[in-house]
């Protein structure tokens, strides 16, 4: 890529509404503000929202502008399930990062009968054809063990830092986590963002 | 997310991370607006989100949630007229409901700064269309500005409500989804303090355009667009960067993707970025188009811009090339991006694109296995009973006009009872129309805050021109598409104050409709499919409009609600052994915190999704699903 946009790192963030991808993206760029760094974020309401699927971005150094991230140009795809991660893996940079969730939350469609779910081989099988830089973990487990599903989205954050891909340190996710939510959910939340990152900083 | 307070601060120099949305309302208090009016709309609603939390303290400050676009432009319209800043703020589509005071208010003008937002939504993320707002600029002749990003979102509404008075003309400010719903760091700058109430000063023949008054007032508002368009050639607001042989004119959220797409190519060129584009600065995009050969036009949706260009381009006798929407090389459909500003550069000058898009295109549409995962009615919505119930008691056979909402996802397999749609409000509308000219029973949906927005007229059509058709009010009490604002049925309003509520089923009966009753669909799915088929026998006998109003709270309120008291309430599970993996209780209610365990076939209810309504449990033809003892 071009020498002008090396200073920026994209991060698109997928899952499915009311898992809390736009909280996270909004608590990483909190993050990276506080880190004086330029950052933008590219979030979808409404609609988009209710249980469907859900894309999110977020844009950290001097040249981001616009809110977009095209196919082919995310440093970091982050995945809240298999199949979100897989719909989005276009956005893919050449050898770029894929950090997803293994949890399965079963679309309607499958439910009803009307299309299977692909099976975790054939999804790996699949984000293989655009990098082979993947973390496939079951950060749901992560979330649950640390006291509540809801921390899934700090499990991510976790692991996001935890990949050394973004220039947040540990300290600034920490902060900006005990910022953003109210008291009594702080120990849990920074319970979820340590386990994601301890989790993908033994792979990276 | 953010906390208002925060927005309250008059802390000048702090920068903060806003949703562009978010600037709009600090702008509010920064430009010392004194009244805000709107009916939400995404994208724009997050504006209104803050402004009522912020509101009550503010001293001097007004907001309202209108009862829908029209009211709200009034309201706005007579603050300005009056003589203190005003604001209105809609979608694109609610522009068009406010189009009879838009166009008329330019004749009258404005004593203080007015700003009319209207967020408009390249690729339709959650509108019924893509029009184009800026044309009610050029129609109404009110001047229009377009912020590119979060940071002018702000900049620029302050610039706005300055022009506005400078030309004693409400001003259109137009947004897109991309700027509205974009997170940047934002500067704060001094909130001044608000004036108490004015004086209203009387001006009948001003402000009351009868045909003698208009008359005058055109060639007014003329002549204030022609001194506003020699402010616009030399504002700062459109101005040239850069340089090159080739010359690009742009505007909006545009700007930003052309700006990457150069940076990204390495192309130089000379970039018109208009900030005012109505009036466009005539003589400024002449020297422009004078001193290019070729020049590109980059712009969402219509081509607005464009078309001035080809106009001024003809009229001055210019020889250049205008390349945009005419000749393909951008499209009338859907946001853009830089890979789309790019494709069109490496068009034009037969290059090849930074990125191999063809081959990730292939490779991508080579997966064949990903399964749709498209919005849905929320686990526990109340809706999914009612549009159940609906469909049974109909057999699926009566017609189902829908209407602007949450429960438009009802369009979907198995509910399929969406099967006409307008605008707000149509769905009593169009069953008045198809109660005329067919047979077939006609069982129309429409949510409470539609109901009120624009629901009324409608009532009062089916009522004394007899239509022979059933409403069924969806009263979850709140606007829930847009993110749970309050409406008139539920008692609090824009300032956050108690006031009492107004009663659907009491208006209904006012209006004359002789067949109301009110139901709470979770306590009885069967209760409530004989409900609908005696309102339809009823209805088909009476030859009249019949209404049920089906209550029952959003979802989401009732998990919020439950979450902040923190009491765990017994949960539902399949009952394994009864259940015989008939597959009923997913294929009638596609309910997404069921799911079929992949190994017994049988359905399992995730507990983390669930939101207690019970409603499976009367679908279960074995009785299997149960609920915990307490």
């Amino acid at each position: 890529m071009n020498a002008n946009n090396h200073n920026t790192i994209n991060i698109a963030i997928t899952g499915v509404g009311g898992q809390g991808v736009l909280t996270l993206a909004e608590i990483l760029a909190k993050a990276a503000l506080a880190e004086q760094l330029n950052v933008r974020v590219g979030e979808i309401h409404g609609m988009a929202q209710r249980g469907g699927h859900v894309v999110c971005t977020v844009r950290i150094g001097t040249d981001a502008m616009g809110p977009i991230i095209d196919s082919g140009t995310a440093d970091l795809l982050v995945g809240f399930e298999p199949v979100e991660t897989l719909r989005e893996i276009h956005l893919i940079k050449k050898n770029g990062c894929v950090l997803m969730s293994s949890h399965v939350q079963y679309p309607v469609a499958v439910s009803m009968g009307t299309t299977e779910y692909p099976t975790h081989e054939s999804i790996l099988q699949s984000i293989r054809g655009f990098t082979k830089r993947i973390i496939d973990f079951d950060a749901m487990d992560l979330a649950q063990n640390s006291g509540s599903s809801y921390a899934l989205n700090m499990v991510m954050f976790g692991a996001i830092i935890g990949t050394g891909i973004v220039p947040i340190s540990k300290e600034s996710a920490l902060r900006a986590i005990r910022e953003s939510f109210p008291k009594k959910f702080e120990k849990i939340n920074i319970q979820a963002a340590e386990a994601g990152f301890d989790r993908v900083k033994s792979c990276v | 997310m953010s906390e208002f307070h925060e927005l309250l601060e008059n802390k000048p120099g702090k920068k903060v991370l806003l949703l562009a949305n978010e600037a709009i309302a600090r702008g509010v208090l920064e430009a010392g607006v004194r009244v805000v009016a709107l009916y939400p709309g995404t994208p724009s609603s997050e504006i209104g989100d803050n402004l009522t939390l912020m509101a009550p303290h503010i001293p001097n400050f007004y907001f309202e949630f209108s009862t829908n676009e029209k009211v709200a432009l009034e309201v706005a319209g007579a603050a300005a007229v009056a003589g203190v800043r005003s604001m209105m703020v809609c979608k694109g589509p609610g522009l068009n409901v406010a189009a009879d005071p838009f166009l008329t208010l330019a004749y009258v003008g404005v004593r203080a700064g007015m700003v009319i937002v209207v967020a408009d939504d390249p690729s339709m993320w959650s509108s019924q269309n893509e029009n184009d707002s800026r044309y009610y600029a050029l129609m109404g002749n009110m001047p229009m500005m377009e912020p590119s990003d979060p940071i002018e979102a702000k900049s620029m509404l302050l610039d706005a409500f300055k022009f506005s008075e400078m030309f004693e003309l409400p001003v259109l400010f137009r947004t897109t989804t991309r700027v509205n719903h974009t997170r940047a760091p934002i500067e704060f700058e001094e909130i001044p303090v608000l004036p108490h109430k004015v004086q209203f000063q009387k001006d009948p023949l001003r402000f009351v355009p009868i045909p003698s008054v208009a008359r005058t007032r055109h060639p007014w508002l003329l002549s204030q667009i022609e001194k506003a368009r020699e402010f616009s050639e030399t504002s700062t607001l459109n101005s040239t960067e850069g340089q090159g042989e080739l010359g690009i004119i742009t505007s909006g959220v545009s700007y930003n993707y052309v700006k990457e797409s150069l940076a990204q190519m390495g192309i130089h060129a000379e970039v018109l970025k208009l900030g005012i584009t109505h009036p466009i600065p005539e003589n400024k995009v002449t020297d422009f188009l004078r001193r290019h050969r070729r020049v590109i036009t980059v712009e969402e949706l219509e081509p607005f811009i464009e078309t001035h260009a080809r106009r001024l381009a003809q009229l001055n006798s210019i020889k250049v090339e205008i390349l945009g929407k005419e000749q393909g090389y951008f499209s009338k459909v859907g946001e853009y991006s830089p890979r789309i500003v790019m494709e069109a550069l490496c068009r034009l000058q037969n290059c090849n694109t930074p990125i191999n898009w063809q081959d990730i295109d292939k490779r991508f549409h080579g997966i064949s296995d990903i399964p749709p995962r498209p919005p849905l009615l929320c686990a526990g919505c109340p809706h999914r009973a009612t549009y159940y119930a609906i469909r049974t008691a109909t057999r699926g056979k009566a017609i189902y006009p829908s209407d602007i909402g949450c429960y438009t996802l009802s369009i979907a397999p198995p509910l399929e009872t969406a099967d006409i749609l307008f605008d707000m409000g149509s769905s009593i509308t169009t069953a008045c129309g198809l109660s005329e000219v067919t047979d077939q029973d006609v069982v129309a949906t429409i949510g409470d805050s539609t109901f009120f927005a624009s629901g009324l007229p409608g009532i009062i059509d089916a009522v004394y021109n007899q239509h022979r058709m059933c409403l069924v009010v969806l009263d979850n009490r709140t606007t829930a598409m847009t993110g749970q604002q309050p409406h008139p049925g539920t008692g609090i309003t824009g300032m956050q104050k108690e006031v009492p509520a107004i009663d659907i089923e009491k208006v209904c009966k006012g209006l004359g409709v002789n067949y109301v009753k009110t139901i709470h669909p979770f306590e009885s799915i069967a209760g409530l499919v004989g409900e609908i088929r005696e309102m339809v026998k009823w209805a088909r006998d009476n030859h009249s409009p019949a209404v049920l109003i089906s209550r029952e709270p959003c979802a989401l309120l009732t998990a919020a609600d439950r979450r902040r008291q923190g009491i765990p309430l017994p949960k539902y599970y399949v009952e394994s052994e009864t259940c015989t993996a008939c597959k009923r209780c997913l294929n009638r209610l596609s309910c997404p915190a069921m799911y079929v365990d992949p190994e017994t076939e049988k359905a399992v209810i995730d507990d983390n999704l669930c939101n207690l309504c019970g409603t499976c449990v009367a679908v279960c033809p074995q009785g299997a699903i149960k609920r915990e003892e307490k």
